[in-house]
Order: structure tokens, then sequence, then C-alpha cells
């Protein structure tokens, strides 16, 4: 009997590290794949190589500008302003926007006052309201942290408000019928009921906060990793540009990976 | 019953839907709960039992008639809840461990720290959890979750201990296995206990008197005495004669009523 039970588990087992192997290989595999597909196209001619160069090109590129002193400065000063304006836009608009979602979802006059304000400017691009925070800020660093910041205060501020009033209203009853004192409530009820939703918001802000960086590095800025990228274009230093592109990737990507590992800190009930 | 804990006198209570109908949950419902007693309040669905507890419950306010807590005049109490509800749903916090939901049930009473200490350990020994102070809800199967609600509940030494079809959500089994459960509970904490429930066998099971109540608008309908004392075994109960009769006595009560919502239903509908 036993010898069976040891049987089974090492069967469960196998499966399991089966199927852990197979997302790992297939992962890895599917891109490289599309990547083979793009150098195969180039191959038999079937792009144009001056707009789209094949990613074997991108890599020597790439290494080239690793090896060269003065360019790989040059990117490294790009890629730090770029992430330095990200984090920094990203923390205010969080900050700012959890705060006033929650003080919107606890207190309804709040919430009636600017629901509608917050609601209503929400679909309006933020890039098309850049020269005016150009006009309020100045042209330097403010008025591209203002316009990172309110990209990432609508989403976490409408996530948040919506995940305090769509919680389970069984724990807005625990409250009331425990009589839980009212900052016992916000820290311990209301907070951690939102926290899935205010988890969204951030990975949402994040992926705003990107768009938006690079957005305003194209247009008003002579750094960052959008300005490289725009400066490429212009001078059809294409393999160049593709280079900057890899580099927003993995920005985005390291930041993606480093909120799931928050997400799993912080809500260790949802992700299980 | 030596004592009254609660008097309700006339209750009523109205809603009213999105589009202005008016739906007369509570109409008129008086009754008593004595200290130490156990009422199970027995409905069709919508007869406005759940509304009654929640009002018992302090979460609606919105209501007509006169709730009296005669016990709590008696005996004005620190450290006491009024009332402390165990609900239909699973109302563990998934984000905190058993004691931290226990201790937030405390956190209104302001208890020192070792009261409340002597209070957690003593009710998760009573409910049978107390080797699962640091587990989470999720790590619990739902019976155990249940326990916990019910444990945050004693906890706060409530005057009125109200439930809301507690063991709905459980399975057969282990439905009948925390019946006997919270009779052994009740026997020890002495609890005033209003049960709301739509199991006829459950009501006779834990009851000492079962209020039936009318379909929409509630009204109650009956009060009938179990007549069995506290100290009981509800498997041996349910294979007596006098539970089977009093089954009966209520089912015919209560399909009467079951029969009226299903009709009511079809003519709002």
């Amino acid at each position: 009997m036993a010898e069976t039970v040891a049987a089974v588990v090492r069967r469960t087992l196998q499966r399991r590290r089966r199927l852990a192997a197979e997302r790992i290989v297939l992962g890895v595999l599917c891109p490289l794949g599309l990547l083979c597909l793009w150098q195969a196209l180039d191959l038999v001619g079937a792009i144009d190589p001056r707009f789209f160069p094949p990613p074997a090109q991108v890599v020597v590129k790439g290494a080239a500008i690793l090896a060269d002193a003065g360019q790989r400065a040059q990117l490294l000063s790009d890629t730090l302003i770029t992430v330095q304006r990200l984090v920094i836009g990203f923390a205010l608009g969080s900050v700012w926007g959890i705060a006033m979602g929650l003080a919107m979802a606890v207190y309804p006059p709040l919430r009636f006052s600017f629901g509608p304000v917050v609601y209503g400017t929400y679909p309006l691009p933020k890039i098309a309201i850049f020269p005016l925070l150009i006009a309020l800020f100045g042209i330097g660093e403010a008025g591209k942290t203002a316009l990172v910041t309110m990209g990432v205060f609508y989403m976490t501020c409408i996530n948040t408000l919506s995940g305090v009033l769509y919680a389970s209203p069984v724990y807005r009853d625990v409250a009331r019928a425990f009589r839980v004192p009212v900052w016992t409530n916000w820290v311990r009820i209301v907070l951690p009921s939102a926290m899935p939703a205010i988890m969204t918001g951030l990975k949402l802000g994040l992926g705003q906060a990107l768009i938006l960086v690079v957005s305003a590095e194209f247009v008003s800025a002579d750094d960052g990793i959008g300005h490289y990228i725009w400066d490429s274009w212009q001078v059809l230093a294409i393999p160049r540009m593709f280079v900057g592109l890899v580099v927003v990737t993995l920005i985005g990507g390291i930041a993606v990976l480093l909120g799931s590992l928050l997400e799993r800190r912080l809500v260790p009930w949802a992700t299980h | 019953m030596s004592e009254t804990a609660l008097t309700i006198a006339d209750l009523r209570k109205v809603f009213i839907t999105r589009k202005g109908a008016v739906v007369e949950a509570i109409a008129g419902v008086s009754m008593t709960v004595g200290h130490g007693e156990v009422v199970a309040i027995l409905g069709p669905s919508g007869c406005g039992k759940s509304s009654l507890l929640r009002i018992l419950a302090g979460l609606d306010d919105d209501y007509a008639g006169i709730i009296d807590w005669t016990l709590e005049h008696a005996h004005p109490s620190a450290g006491r809840l009024r009332a402390a509800t165990v609900f239909q749903v699973d109302s563990t916090l998934p984000w905190m461990t058993v004691e931290k939901n226990l201790l937030l049930g405390l956190s209104g009473l302001r208890l020192p720290a070792d009261v409340a200490e002597a209070r957690l350990r003593d009710n998760l020994a009573l409910v049978g959890l107390a080797g699962f102070r640091r587990a989470f809800p999720h790590e619990l199967s739902g019976g155990m979750r249940q326990r916990v609600a019910i444990a945050r509940a004693l906890a706060t030494d409530p005057l009125l201990l109200l439930m809301d079809e507690p063991l709905a959500a459980l399975d057969a089994q282990t439905r009948l296995v925390m019946q006997q459960e919270l009779v052994g509970i009740w026997q020890r904490t002495r609890s005033t206990v209003v049960y709301v429930t739509h199991d006829i066998g459950e009501a006779i099971a834990l009851a000492d008197r079962v209020v039936v109540m009318t379909s929409r608008p509630g009204r109650i309908k009956a009060i009938l005495d179990v007549g069995v004392g506290r100290d009981r075994d509800v498997m041996a109960l349910r294979r007596t004669a006098g539970f089977r009769d009093l089954e009966a006595e209520l089912w015919a009560l209560v399909s009467a009523e079951v029969g009226h919502s299903l009709a009511g239903e079809a003519r709002d509908g």
C-alpha cells in the first residue's frame, strides 16, 4: 500500500513538474520563434530592412553601443532619467490617487462632488493636455512629472474607489455589527478589502506612466529613452531606435515583475 | 423563563424598490426573548426574518416599532456587546489570521490586553480551534471558518447572540455535527440566541421556542414550544416521536406559507 501511495505521489509530482517545465519552455520558445520568423522574413526579402532591421542586426547594434564608452554612457543616462521620471511620477500619482479614492469611497459628499469631475475628465488622453501642463509647470521636469502623475492618479483613484464600493458587503456588516472603531475599520477592513483593486490600479497606472513618460520625451525633452528613440528615428538610425525600444520593453517588464512580487506580498489571500 | 432579555413591540419594516414599489417586509411583529433562551425564527424565503435579524444586529436603523433591550438596562455592562452576529455567508476577513479576526470583533470593546487574550483563548478552545490561532481563513475548511465567526461573536460576550442561517452554507454532514456543537456551546455560555433558519429540523434541534413567520409581509403565525431541555443530543432527539410530530406540525404551518409566497411571487412577477 505504502508503495502505491509513494508511486501516486511521484506521478503527481512528475505531472506538476512537467507542466511547470512546459510553461517555461513554451514561454521562451514562442518569443524566440517569432524573432526567428522575423529573421527568416528578412532573409527571403519579404520585409524592408531599412525600417525593420532583423533581430540579429539589432543585437549586433546593441553590442556595438555597449562596447563604445561614449554611446554606452548616452544610453545609460537616457535610461536612468526615464526611470527617474517614471518612479517620481508613479509615486506621486499613486499616493495621491489611493488617498483620493479612499476618501471618496468613505465620505459620500466628496464622492458626489468629485465623482463627476474625475470620471468626466478620465477619458481625455492625458498627452492632449501636455501643452497646458507645460504652460502651468514649465518645460522642465515639473511638466513631465505632472503628466505622469495625472495618468497614474486616474488609474489608482478610480480603481481604489470601486475597490471599496464593490468589496463584499459582509465586511461592512461585520464592521457595523461589531461596532468596530472608525480608524480600525479604515485600516483593518476598508483598505485591505480594496487592496486587490488597488493593485490592479497600480499595475494599470504603471502602463500609463510608461506610455506618458515616453510620449512626453518624444515631444519635449532632450534626454530620456523616449528622446533616444525619437532622435534615432529622425536621423534614420533605425537599429539604434530598436535598441531604444528594447530598453523600454525591459523597463516595463521589470516594473511588471516588481509589481507582481509586491502583489504577492500585499494580497497573499487573493493570489492563493 | 426567568428574565426577559429583549422585547420587540409592533416592529415594522418597509422597503421601497428602485421602481418605487412599496414592499412591506415586516408588518407588526411583537415578541419577547427570555434570558438564556434560544428562539428560532422559521419562515419561507422573503418572510422578513433576515430583515428582523439585521434590525436586531444594528445593521438597519430604518424601522418603526420598539425594541427594548430589557436585560441591558437591568445589567449595564462594560466589556459586552449588546448583540453579536454570525452571518450566513463566510464573514471571516481573509487578510487576517483567526486570532486577528477575533480581536477585530473585540476592538470596539477596548478590553485590557489580558482580558482580550483570555477571551480569545477560551472561545477558540470552545469551538475547537485552539491550534489554529495563526491560521489564515483560506487554510481552513468552510465549517472551521464558520466556527471562527461563531467564536468571534461569542468572544464579545454578547447579551444577545444573533445567527442568520449560520449553517446554511455547510454540507449536510458538517451541518449536523455543528448543530450538536452549537447546543454544547450554548449550554456552556448560557447564551441568549435568536436563530434564523428555513430548516425545520434545525429549528427544533436547537431552539427552546420556534417562531413561525408568515410569507410577506412578515407576521408571527405561531409560536411553538419545543419542550426539550437545553441538555440535548441532537441525533437522538431527531429519532423521537415528539420531534417528528413537531416537525409535521411546523411543516404544515410553513408549507402553507411557502405556497402563499410562491403565489405572491407569481403575482408580483
